[in-house]
């Protein structure tokens, strides 16, 4: 079996234990929700605020959203070490990281089609057929730029004692320049590109992903040291 | 011949506290080791270290000529490990977490041969449950399944009797006997030498990750 | 190597009190700040050599992971700590300065929001660090956290200044006089001595707390012989 088959049934492990928790996986959406609804109204609660505000809301629920996914990615593996398991076998690690980044990233995506007609409905936002691409995209390279430093920082943090505490603080502060892109990139999709930045921004958050998809993967199997 | 498995004055530190030091160790083919000791003594130590799931400190370990620490040697391929922890997803069920140990270990068994195991383990009739309804005999079986799938040269077990009932414990011994007629060298970490007597030929006691004791099973009991 | 890094410390000091002499008494008063401007003397070592720190704690943690050597941990603490503390200086510098030019302790600026990020992000590897006991673990954590992190700082600085970029000019730099100059790079080197042996200083620290490097005696196999 090849490192690349390895990963992609590692991924399917992955998703299928997300669908057998779906209740979980939508409590997940729901708790995004939430904090929608509390940024609101913690601004303005008639949901008068500009179109950067919500683009921040709606990236600031997906990263507080994520570390509850990423979390519940590694509980199940620590819960029996069954992650264990898996390394005993004659398994790439690279192809563990990967497989877990892929099914991490899909739970990401999948929160999009919940938060994103929310935000568009509570503050007021003009979605059409033009930019729903460019905000699937946007959509796809920020998650792609959560799941991989997650994975990576969740796979040890669900080893220590405080994980709950641990994996925001670093995940937080990495993931601010997806948080920027992602607003200013928002702002410009719905309120036109006068001035051609918004390939700019597309590129820095694709340049983000790429470093990280590639840099965690490899660093990924010195964490399992011990 | 060359044994199975070797450690040269393996050590392991954590921390301050050296959980294991100056192992040395020989367990050809087909043969079986007892290792007994105290809780802590650190005979789980010396088992994640054989398994290449714990990196030494000081020494070395050779199983099957490699260090089972690199991943995809040709060691990983031909040991297995069933220790107090099941490697268990709660929400697969048995057929499919051997699906996925099949799978992922390069191992190519059809699914008819799969449901065979299952009903070896005496689990026929549980394939489709989740393992989180499983008891804990029953969770037991099914990570000692491991065994027949993947047919391992070198076996380590801790404390592999705890949680099973007597016909459980009869069926891990057959396939012990089974696995060490056809040239796996065993190690066997148990509170409990009766059970494991059938199975071993040497015994050593670890005492605060030292071994202090070696010599055969008869003589295990006069000497403690 | 002890007396050697004790030596850079003291001149390190000594060249702090001198460049902050030169710096207070001798420079004279910037055109438009006046005596406020002084704190720069302090304010961009600070920033330069606290930045340095975060360069050796990356090669630290290469070489860590490279060679799988307890010393490299040991300056890989060092050079986290000292970096984190010189970045809570840089900050309390940076407010002191914006409350007395700008009149507000906090503005988002491209250097201090950069510097705050850079605060957090290491901040964050000593925090998980302190969760972490198996000397292994956690060695090769921090190495692979502090990476982690020090990649970021470059796409963070682009960031923030694209970011910023819609809402205020950056300013264009000075023409500096060169009385101004020497009490800078006398401050620079000052604290780049006294980093380098805080940092030997932590690493000895962290070196004494890992306990006994040889196993315990072997004690006497009672019993048959292997046979």
């Amino acid at each position: 079996m090849s490192t690349f088959q390895q990963t992609l049934f590692v991924a399917r492990k992955d998703l299928l234990l997300g669908w057998r928790a779906r209740t979980r996986t939508l409590a997940v959406a729901l708790f995004g929700m939430v904090t929608l609804v509390l940024f609101s109204f913690a601004v303005a609660a008639d949901g008068e605020v500009g179109v950067s505000a919500a683009a921040g809301f709606l990236i600031v629920a997906l990263l507080l959203s994520s570390i509850l996914s990423l979390e519940e990615s590694f509980r199940l593996e620590t819960e029996d070490r069954a992650l264990e398991g898996l390394l005993l076998l004659p398994v790439d690690p690279v192809a563990i990281f990967y497989g877990k980044a892929i099914a991490n990233f899909v739970l990401l995506v999948l929160l999009g089609p919940v938060l994103l007609p929310l935000t568009a409905i509570f503050f007021s936002l003009e979605l059409d057929g033009a930019n729903l691409l460019g905000m699937a995209l946007l959509w796809l390279l920020a998650a792609a730029g959560i799941a991989a430093p997650g994975t990576l920082y969740a796979s040890m943090t669900s080893r220590v004692t405080g994980r709950d505490v641990v994996l925001p603080l670093l995940l937080f502060p990495l993931t601010l320049p997806i948080l920027m892109a992602g607003v200013r990139s928002f702002d410009l999709i719905l309120r036109g590109d006068a001035m051609s930045q918004l390939k700019g921004w597309t590129l820095l958050l694709a340049a983000f992903d790429l470093v990280y998809w590639v840099l965690c993967g490899a660093l990924f199997s010195r964490t399992l040291e011990e | 011949m060359t044994p199975s498995v070797i450690t040269r004055s393996l050590g392991k530190r954590f921390g301050r506290k050296w959980a294991l030091a100056h192992v040395d160790l020989e367990v050809a083919a087909g043969q079986g080791l007892l290792v007994v000791g105290d809780n802590g003594s650190g005979k789980t130590t010396l088992l994640r270290l054989l398994a290449g799931l714990l990196l030494p400190t000081l020494g070395e370990v050779e199983i099957l000529g490699s260090s089972p620490q690199q991943p995809g040697s040709e060691a990983r391929s031909h040991l297995s490990l069933v220790g107090h922890q099941g490697f268990l997803y709660e929400a697969l069920t048995p057929l499919e977490t051997l699906a996925l140990w099949n799978r992922l270990g390069g191992r190519r068994k059809s699914v008819a041969e799969l449901e065979n195991l299952l009903a070896e383990a005496g689990l026929a009739a549980d394939r489709d449950t989740r393992v989180s309804g499983f008891s804990s005999g029953m969770r037991k079986r099914l990570s000692l399944t491991r065994l027949h799938l993947e047919n391992p040269r070198v076996v380590l077990l801790d404390e592999p009797f705890t949680a099973l009932d007597q016909a459980g414990r009869e069926w891990l011994l057959s396939t012990l006997s089974r696995l060490r007629a056809d040239g796996a060298a065993l190690i066997v970490a148990s509170h409990d030498p009766q059970r494991a007597a059938p199975i071993c030929d040497r015994a050593i006691r670890i005492e605060r990750g030292q071994i202090s004791w070696q010599g055969s099973l008869g003589d295990l009991e006069s000497a403690s | 190597m002890r007396n050697v890094a004790t030596g850079i410390g003291l001149l390190g000091i000594l060249l702090l009190l001198v460049g902050s002499y030169v710096g207070l008494f001798v420079a004279p008063p910037e055109r438009h700040m006046g005596d406020v401007q002084r704190i720069m003397y302090v304010h961009v070592p600070t920033a330069w050599i606290g930045l340095l720190c975060s360069t050796f704690a990356m090669i630290f943690a290469v070489a860590y992971l490279w060679t799988g050597r307890n010393r490299w941990d040991d300056r890989l603490v060092g050079a986290l700590e000292i970096s984190v503390i010189l970045g809570g200086l840089l900050l309390v510098q940076g407010m002191l300065w914006g409350r007395v030019t700008w009149g507000i302790w906090w503005t988002w600026d491209v250097r201090l929001t950069t510097s705050l990020i850079m605060f957090l992000l290491f901040a964050g590897v000593l925090a998980l660090r302190s969760f972490v006991e198996e000397p292994l673990r956690r060695a090769t954590w921090s190495s692979v956290a502090t990476i982690i992190a020090y990649v970021d700082v470059p796409l963070v600085y682009f960031c923030v200044r694209w970011f910023r970029s819609l809402h205020q000019v950056q300013s264009s730099p000075e023409t500096v006089h060169s009385s101004m100059i020497i009490p800078l790079r006398i401050n620079a080197f000052a604290m780049l001595f006294i980093a380098i042996w805080l940092i030997a200083w932590r690493a000895r620290i962290e070196s004494k707390s890992r306990g006994a490097e040889r196993p315990p005696e072997r004690i006497e196999i009672q019993g048959a012989q292997n046979g």
